[in-house]
């Protein structure tokens, strides 16, 4: 049901004092704020959606084949050997809301959050183009099913949210089959590709539920990242703050009474989509965004008054001082980031496209003497993680001691995405051998794009006093 | 503006005058945390009493057990006789020379001549462990025991029995039955000082 309490700060408006679930029906309101939103949702989606579609190097931009553990992203490919890359994705995305929220408050969640992105920009449109602005779907909730209207406008969303879940599920599938992959799945019966089909049907029975039931309960009682704020932000962090010093006390002047800039409209109550008062001051539940900052605006002109009695502005500023931006954490923040940053790309580039590593043969011996020569045996996994066929070579960089990697002129070719363990046998003159030495193998491609050294250890026996 | 009843209750108890809302769970977290304990019973049920569903270690042994199984009876059918036919069979000797050109060479040479010091020659007539192609792959699949000490030919058991016994005839392929000859290991003529 329609939840028609005024907030507190006390207990959450959507959760009934039984525990109900209450649903709100904010008004739209479309104002500066609404505009430049709605142009960074429809940006942010279009690059979601368009995103697979776009080929870097014969693969999609970013394409995480999960089936082939093999992570494709703009043109470089990952395989399950450099997953510890993610650490910076991790850390990375960690210092960039970290110092986003110290510096401008939770202006991800407002602008930038796919649950905002799609419930504010989407969700919501079709909310309005089946049951009318907020009213009337106040209006309609209070109807019983039985009415033929309610069953048709309601069923029409439903559908027309179903439809939506459905494309959007395809789109996030697609990351992780890609679209040639995905076509021909959707073309076949759902039977040919159970796993996909119970995914997608999954990812699209998760979202509507999402969307139409769930809303904005996901942001107040399961996203880690609103619990957070108290931690993340100070009395500096641009936050969407009421202006209680011009606004207070609220209501009509009267001859005697004075009054503030305020009128109580309550219009910026009526647009919240998280069921807050703004004027309680900062509150876990605000997402920042800005649908109050809008409706405040348009009052305030109306009435002739300077519009931004609800801003972006710090606690600081709100209570009369000046914001300050440089400050330790934002400072510290930035600095991890940028360092995150610069060690990433560098991490990134020197990826090299194939793998290398060496071991000894178990049970075998270590090495073998002969009249001439000395002999080591070992095990050289190689790895191709690029998309075509290399032939590759294994050296031995120059080193005091020579040593001579056998039967290795012809190379050997290695599929697109194989792992070949290749035993590998070295050898040093005894004239030259000199007591046990390390070195450097060094594995090369005959296009040139690899060359991955690996250290080595030459065992023998003890060297032979030398002749007098 | 504020209705009174809009005000959360207050639990009746202060602990160091700390006072506490008595408010409500939402019912879908609620819902969820029952779910979970019938979940709970359901898996309980399922995974330990109704026999269904079995441990997944008890699974995993099975399933080795089975390959192990497998694997010995491939290795106890192969007969002397098996793997000369095998030896004749070209699509078993290429694969056995795919075998061959990614391991073997390394230490036998890329035409068998073997390498000195560090792998016999097997193109000649002249088998130093064992003249018989069981002997020959048995050698490979366990690897070389000399006077009580490990050699250079490391068991390559890693390969399967069908990769073993493949590489196996292919060597085979090579000799004649019957004709493979017994030499000591000194006077195996890789080994030979020149």
């Amino acid at each position: 049901m329609t939840s028609n309490r005024s907030p507190i700060r006390e207990s959450v408006t959507t959760i009934g004092r039984d525990g109900e679930r209450r649903f709100l029906q904010p008004a739209i309101v479309v104002g500066a704020w609404w505009r430049a939103r709605r142009l960074v949702a429809w940006l942010l989606i279009a690059f979601f959606a368009l995103l697979p579609w776009i080929e870097v190097g014969g693969f999609p931009a970013v394409f995480l084949d999960v089936e082939h553990r093999r992570f494709h992203l703009l043109g470089a490919t990952l395989g399950l050997g450099d997953v510890w890359l993610l650490f910076f994705v991790i850390t990375g995305w960690g210092f960039l809301i970290y110092a986003t929220t110290a510096l401008l408050g939770r202006i991800w969640c407002g602008w930038s959050c796919p649950q905002t992105v799609y419930l504010e920009h989407v969700f919501r449109v079709v909310d309005r183009l089946f049951e009318g602005d907020h009213v009337s779907r106040a209006k309609l909730d209070a109807e019983p099913w039985s009415r033929p209207a309610k069953f048709l406008r309601r069923g029409g969303r439903a559908l027309a949210y179903l439809v939506l879940c459905w494309a959007v599920a395809h789109i996030f599938l697609a990351y992780f089959i890609s679209i040639p992959g995905l076509y021909p799945m959707v073309t076949a019966a759902p039977q040919a590709h159970p796993a996909a089909f119970v995914a997608m049907a999954v990812a699209t029975g998760g979202l509507f539920f999402n969307f139409w039931w769930f809303r904005e309960q996901l942001c107040l009682i399961i996203c880690p990242y609103g619990r957070l704020q108290s931690a993340l932000i100070d009395d500096d962090s641009v936050i969407v703050g009421y202006d209680e010093k011009r606004g207070e006390p609220r209501g009509k002047a009267a001859p005697g009474i004075p009054a503030g800039d305020c009128v109580d409209c309550r219009r910026c109550v009526q647009v919240c989509p998280t069921g807050i008062d703004i004027r309680q001051g900062l509150q876990l539940e605000c997402v920042a965004c800005t649908a109050c900052v809008d409706a405040c605006d348009d009052v305030m002109s109306r009435l002739k008054r300077p519009t931004g009695l609800v801003r972006y502005a710090s606690l600081r500023e709100l209570a009369g001082g000046r914001t300050r931006f440089l400050r330790p954490r934002t400072i510290l923040y930035s600095a991890l980031l940028t360092v995150g940053l610069i060690v990433a790309t560098v991490s990134l580039l020197r990826v090299q496209p194939a793998g290398f590593k060496l071991s000894r043969p178990p049970q075998a011996e270590l090495y073998v003497v002969s009249a001439d020569s000395v002999a080591n045996v070992f095990r050289a996994k190689i790895q191709n993680k690029g998309e075509v066929p290399r032939r590759f070579f294994v050296e031995a960089e120059a080193s005091p001691t020579k040593v001579s990697v056998l039967n290795q002129s012809a190379g050997l070719v290695i599929a697109p995405q194989a792992e070949v363990t290749l035993p590998l046998t070295l050898l040093v003159d005894r004239r030259d051998y000199r007591g046990e030495f390390s070195f450097t193998l060094r594995l090369r491609s005959d296009d040139g794009k690899v060359s991955v050294p690996q250290k080595a250890h030459f065992i023998g026996p003890a060297p032979a006093p030398p002749a007098r | 503006m504020k209705k009174d009843d809009d005000q959360p209750a207050i639990m009746p108890h202060a602990y160091d005058g700390i006072q506490e809302y008595d408010q409500s769970l939402p019912n879908w977290w609620l819902g969820m945390l029952f779910a979970s304990i019938a979940f709970a019973f359901g898996y309980w049920a399922y995974w330990f009493h109704s026999g269904v569903g079995s441990d997944d270690r008890v699974a995993l042994d099975a399933e080795l057990a089975a390959l192990e199984a497998r694997q010995l009876a491939a290795v106890k059918d192969l007969d002397e006789a098996t793997l000369w036919r095998m030896s004749r069979n070209p699509a078993t000797v290429a694969e056995g020379q795919a075998v061959y050109a990614s391991l073997c060479f390394s230490c036998h040479g890329p035409t068998m001549a073997g390498i000195k010091g560090v792998g016999f020659r097997l193109n000649d007539d002249l088998w130093v462990h064992g003249n018989t192609g069981m002997a020959v792959f048995r050698n490979i699949n366990e690897g070389v025991v000399f006077d009580g000490k490990p050699t250079g030919m490391a068991s390559q058991k890693a390969l399967g029995t069908g990769r073993l016994a493949a590489v196996t005839a292919y060597l085979l392929s090579f000799q004649k039955e019957g004709q493979m000859k017994a030499i000591e290991r000194a006077k195996e003529p890789s080994q030979l000082p020149p």
